[in-house]
């Protein structure tokens, strides 16, 4: 009798130590869960303020190209016609009317096309305000500025003028994408004809940049820590959730495929 | 003195923790947990004097249980309103609690209040407080907040609230089946009795000092 009870006393004893063990592993489950839930919402918040610290960065980028193509372009051409201008103006006999004539008209169109390159260079600015009239305003101010330079054979198809979709913030990445891809064309390609696409299909947004250049070993580029060209055109493209296939080989040109989901 | 069991000094504790961290509370739940406890501890601390005197104390546990329901159900809604509108699950449990207690109280004989434990609608109670605490944590995981669990007022409290009645589940069951001693002559169900009454003032206190600790960062 007195085992018998001594059984049934540890039975249950037995019983509410494991009644009591349910509620702490419970207890410690939640506790554990909303750590991770914490901690997940802190990584988050960390990623928004990585992107928004990247988008800020291009912002700046893309002002800093806008404004060294303004101070090219100013000097370059616009500082060339002025200082044309007034050497003909300077050398105008007024004695000579039949050729100060002559010399006065030259200098008008001179002044004249200075004044067209400086409205050029205007919408090239108001352009670097970007967003605010679409993507595709902006890819077309950019390539005609390009073509304005009358470097290149430029092919472009853009249908993006005519896209309803915004997205701010992808705008100017993909603006500041295009911007390097041109510098580097530039820089490197000794290209002679660039072909433009853009269109948007399947809510993706595909950018086509191919040009005959003298192209270059891809693997090698971007392993060489030489240049942010590549990285960053990467990089851009990664925080985008974007792709982007490039095909390029000595002396067979480059071709630039990249698909980036938009909005 | 016979009458400072563990029970007891537990439920002294916590009363003067609860005096000094909550009296300037401006929420009024947290104010009645005072009320609860001072009620607690008279009736513990009579119910043992009684014993010791070899006087019958059940009718003053009876009576107890009544006021464990509503504040333990009140407590329960408090927690709960943050994530729904607990009305109709407490108001259920109320109704259930009162009609169980009502009925056996009627069965066992008015005259019998004294000498017959409403063991009944403990376990039936302990049942629906201890649905309602894992209701409560099922609310606290699916919502959006992250809160710091840590100093959260309101889980500890419930905390202490379910290791009370899951803990005391076996030996609520098997009341009155068994008179069985441990240590030869402590009460088994008095023993464990003692135990989780420790994890739920204990719980409370820890519960008590995060809700001071809310109100100073709150101010």
């Amino acid at each position: 009798m007195q085992s018998q009870a001594t059984q049934i006393a540890i039975l249950i004893l037995i019983t509410t130590f494991i009644f009591l063990l349910m509620p702490l592993f419970l207890i410690i489950y939640i506790r554990s869960y909303t750590r991770h839930k914490k901690n997940h919402l802190l990584e988050k918040e960390h990623m928004r303020q990585k992107f928004e610290s990247e988008i800020l960065h291009a912002r700046i980028e893309v002002q800093d190209q806008t404004m060294q193509t303004i101070a090219t372009e100013l000097h370059d051409n616009i500082g060339q016609l002025l200082s044309l201008t007034t050497l003909t103006l300077n050398s105008v006999n007024l004695d000579d009317s039949e050729k100060a004539g002559k010399k006065i008209g030259n200098s008008l169109s001179l002044i004249n096309k200075s004044i067209k390159e400086l409205r050029e260079l205007a919408k090239l600015l108001h352009g670097e305000q970007v967003v605010e009239n679409g993507i595709g305003y902006a890819l077309d101010q950019e390539i005609n500025w390009l073509n304005k330079t009358g470097a290149y054979e430029i092919e472009i198809n853009n249908s993006l003028v005519d896209l309803t979709e915004k997205s701010p913030d992808k705008d100017l990445i993909i603006l500041r994408l295009l911007q390097e891809i041109i510098n580097n064309i530039i820089k490197h390609a000794n290209a002679t004809a660039i072909t433009f696409n853009a269109h948007y299909e399947d809510k993706i947004l595909h950018l086509q940049i191919k040009e005959n250049g003298i192209g270059f070993n891809y693997e090698q580029a971007a392993v060489a820590p030489s240049g942010m060209g590549l990285n960053s055109i990467h990089k851009r493209i990664e925080m985008i959730n974007g792709k982007l296939i490039l095909n390029s080989s000595p002396s067979n040109g480059t071709n630039i495929l990249i698909e980036i989901p938009y909005p | 003195m016979n009458f400072f069991t563990p029970i007891v000094i537990a439920e002294l504790i916590c009363l003067i923790t609860a005096v000094f961290f909550l009296f300037k509370d401006n929420i009024s739940f947290w104010k009645i947990n005072i009320a609860y406890l001072l009620i607690a501890l008279s009736a513990e601390a009579r119910g043992s004097f009684l014993a010791a005197h070899h006087h019958h104390n059940v009718g003053l546990f009876n009576t107890f249980v009544l006021f464990e329901i509503a504040f333990i159900s009140y407590g329960m809604y408090y927690c709960l309103k943050k994530y729904t509108n607990p009305r109709p699950v407490i108001f259920t449990g109320l109704v259930i609690c009162y009609l169980i207690f009502t009925f056996f109280t009627v069965k066992n004989g008015i005259h019998a209040y004294n000498d017959v434990f409403n063991d009944i609608t403990v376990s039936i109670m302990s049942v629906i407080f201890v649905l309602y605490c894992l209701y409560y944590y099922y609310k606290l995981l699916n919502d959006e907040e992250v809160l710091d669990l840590k100093y959260h007022p309101e889980f500890w409290w419930v905390n202490g609230v379910l290791f009370y009645y899951f803990g005391g589940t076996a030996i609520n069951l098997f009341y009155g089946l068994f008179n069985i001693r441990i240590f030869e002559h402590i009460p088994l169900r008095l023993f464990i009795y003692n135990i989780i009454n420790i994890i739920l003032y204990s719980n409370w206190i820890y519960s008590y000092l995060c809700r001071a600790k809310q109100r100073k960062l709150q101010s």
